[in-house]
């Protein structure tokens, strides 16, 4: 009988086959705005990383032409939208696609929504930081695009942060303003990405609303988040993100196995909870949901 | 080279199993050949004990530090203290800090005292520290204490640091700026002026922890020969190893930034890196060893 060779060190991660069981879906992928191009290839490069994390499923934003990118990746999309469509075709069973909204273009986003989800391929939508083609959530703007995505079923992830040095600016959307925002929707979903970044205001802020969830990605791996989050939201509200490949797999992944919650709070959060909200479109799409 | 061949095969097996034994009890598999392997030996450059100023963390006492040290396989961890951060009686600090290291440390925390050049009398604290309570280093926070790397206080510093043959370690960043309470907004140290304080102090050796590299920044600092740096804040699906290999061999330490971050981040860090088997005994633990012998 041959000696067994032990499996390669595996610092800080469970045994592969534990990874495994959780089923993680990753809410949050980001890809580089550099040029479309430059999305295939930084998926590519990150799929070993997916891979040891054993994370079968990534919400990949796209940018589909309506500002949110600079304006050479704006153009490329407008006119060849098969950049958009490289990704999914060649991870078909990886990547669920959201696209990038801009609410200052209220009937640009209304048409992307009906091309890209009512009769394409993708599964919700994204609303970004940053300067580009963003609006504060709390605007009425938002209304006729939340209800139109509401009623395709689609997931609505928002992007938020809370900074503490106040250069974010008056279009920058905080875990307040998608409360507001949420609260005109008590029957919609919404994810809030990044739970604020200064997570302690940001799970106080979307408390009382309960139809919004928190996302863990896309800050520091400082200790306490997700078990306040569990405290304060149970684990039903919080759902896990990658931020890969600008994040490392250790501060995002390690956020939810180094927290002090139970096996089936980290069930929730790493998986089952987004299955939940996706589960609805995917039935839609006849897209697998597990 | 029969045994780096054997360490190089089964090194840190059973670490990484500890690693999370105790973090996932709950949902651990058993795995059957942890017996037959050798640990790999992990030193952490980048820990601190007691209380984090604005909030309380997992792991804030010393004894449930140091059964987190153990549960993760951590050898031996270099220690300073969250008090130092604030406090200016610096002396009752760090003799705080030795204590709860002899009490608790079962030999596995090694204490790095603060040192605060802004304050009178501050050299007594070097001499404290290094005839009192034998610690090897010290631990900085410049933009904590109101400092510059280009003030003369800090200079000397280097200078007696060099005498009495102690690390100096600089925390570059404790939280990101972006989140911390907004009336205490403490950016990262400018590291500028460091080169050319330390041309008077070549043989100082330097650990930068919570350093996030640049490209600019980093190449100057790497043609400083005592200039380390930590994995703390580094970021990326292959941060560590661009670090790695970016800087000369042998400067680069394994450093968590526990407990105010997460010692399983840390550690998955490392192991998305793609390191090679020889490039991860020198982060984990011989970069560091070495660094603790003293200079000849």
């Amino acid at each position: 009988m041959q000696a067994t060779i032990p499996q390669p060190q595996r610092l800080g991660l469970p045994p592969e086959e534990q990874l495994v069981e959780y089923q993680i879906w990753d809410s949050y992928f980001t890809a580089s705005l550099a040029d479309t191009r430059g999305m295939v290839r930084e998926i590519e490069q990150t799929m070993p990383t997916l891979e040891k994390g054993a994370i079968q499923k990534s919400c990949v934003f796209f940018h589909v032409g309506l500002g949110t990118a600079n304006p050479e990746v704006d153009a490329a999309v407008r006119d060849d939208p098969s950049l958009i469509l490289a990704p999914l075709k060649r991870w078909p069973e990886r990547i669920l696609g959201l696209i990038q909204l801009n609410a200052n273009d209220v009937p640009g986003s209304l048409e992307a929504i009906n091309r890209w989800i009512a009769d394409g391929p993708m599964v919700g939508v994204y609303f970004p930081g940053g300067s580009q083609g963003t609006t504060n959530c709390s605007h009425r703007n938002f209304d006729p695009l939340v209800s139109r995505v509401a009623d395709l079923k689609g997931l609505i992830v928002q992007h938020t942060w809370f900074d503490t040095t106040e250069k974010g600016g008056p279009t920058q959307s905080t875990p307040s303003d998608l409360a507001v925002l949420a609260k005109r929707f008590p029957n919609i979903p919404f994810v809030c990405a990044h739970a604020g970044g200064e997570w302690e205001k940001g799970i106080r802020a979307i408390r009382a609303t309960t139809n919004v969830y928190v996302e863990t990605s896309g800050f520091d791996p400082t200790a306490g988040f997700v078990d306040m989050a569990v405290r304060e939201l149970t684990a039903k509200r919080v759902i896990f993100g990658s931020h890969l490949p600008s994040r490392s797999l250790g501060t995002e992944l390690g956020k939810i196995l180094g927290a002090n919650i139970t096996s089936s709070d980290r069930h929730l959060i790493l998986g089952e909870n987004l299955r939940a909200l996706l589960t609805p479109i995917l039935r839609k799409k006849a897209l697998k949901s597990t | 080279m029969a045994d780096l061949s054997r360490r190089e095969l089964l090194g840190g097996v059973l670490a990484g199993s500890v690693a999370h034994s105790t973090v996932l009890a709950s949902d651990r598999a058993e795995t059957t050949s942890e017996a037959q392997v050798q640990p790999l030996l992990i030193i952490d450059t980048n820990l601190h004990l007691f209380q984090w100023p604005f909030r309380r963390l997992p792991y804030d006492t010393v004894q449930a530090l140091v059964e987190k040290l153990q549960a993760m396989g951590i050898e031996k961890a270099w220690g300073g203290s969250f008090e130092g951060l604030l406090h200016r009686d610096i002396a009752g600090v760090n003799q705080r800090l030795a204590q709860a290291c002899v009490e608790f440390g079962k030999n596995r925390l090694i204490p790095f005292g603060t040192v605060n050049p802004a304050l009178p009398d501050w050299e007594d604290d070097i001499r404290r520290c290094h005839e009192e309570h034998h610690m090897p280093g010290i631990r900085l926070y410049p933009n904590y204490h109101d400092f510059t790397l280009a003030d003369p206080r800090f200079q000397r510093l280097l200078s007696i640091a060099h005498e009495r043959g102690l690390l100096v370690q600089i925390c570059v960043s404790m939280e990101d700026q972006r989140t911390q309470h907004p009336k205490l907004h403490v950016p990262d140290v400018d590291l500028s002026p460091l080169p050319l304080t330390m041309q008077d102090s070549k043989h100082t050796q330097v650990i930068l922890l919570n350093y996030k590299p640049t490209n600019a920044g980093l190449n100057r600092l790497i043609k400083v020969p005592g200039i380390y740096f930590d994995t703390g804040r580094v970021e990326g699906t292959s941060g560590i190893s661009k670090l790695v290999r970016a800087v000369p061999e042998g400067r680069v330490v394994f450093g968590t930034h526990a407990p105010f971050f997460i010692y399983e981040s840390a550690l998955i860090k490392v192991e998305e890196s793609a390191l090679t088997e020889r490039e991860k005994l020198a982060l984990m633990a011989e970069n560091a060893q070495r660094l603790l012998q003293p200079s000849t």
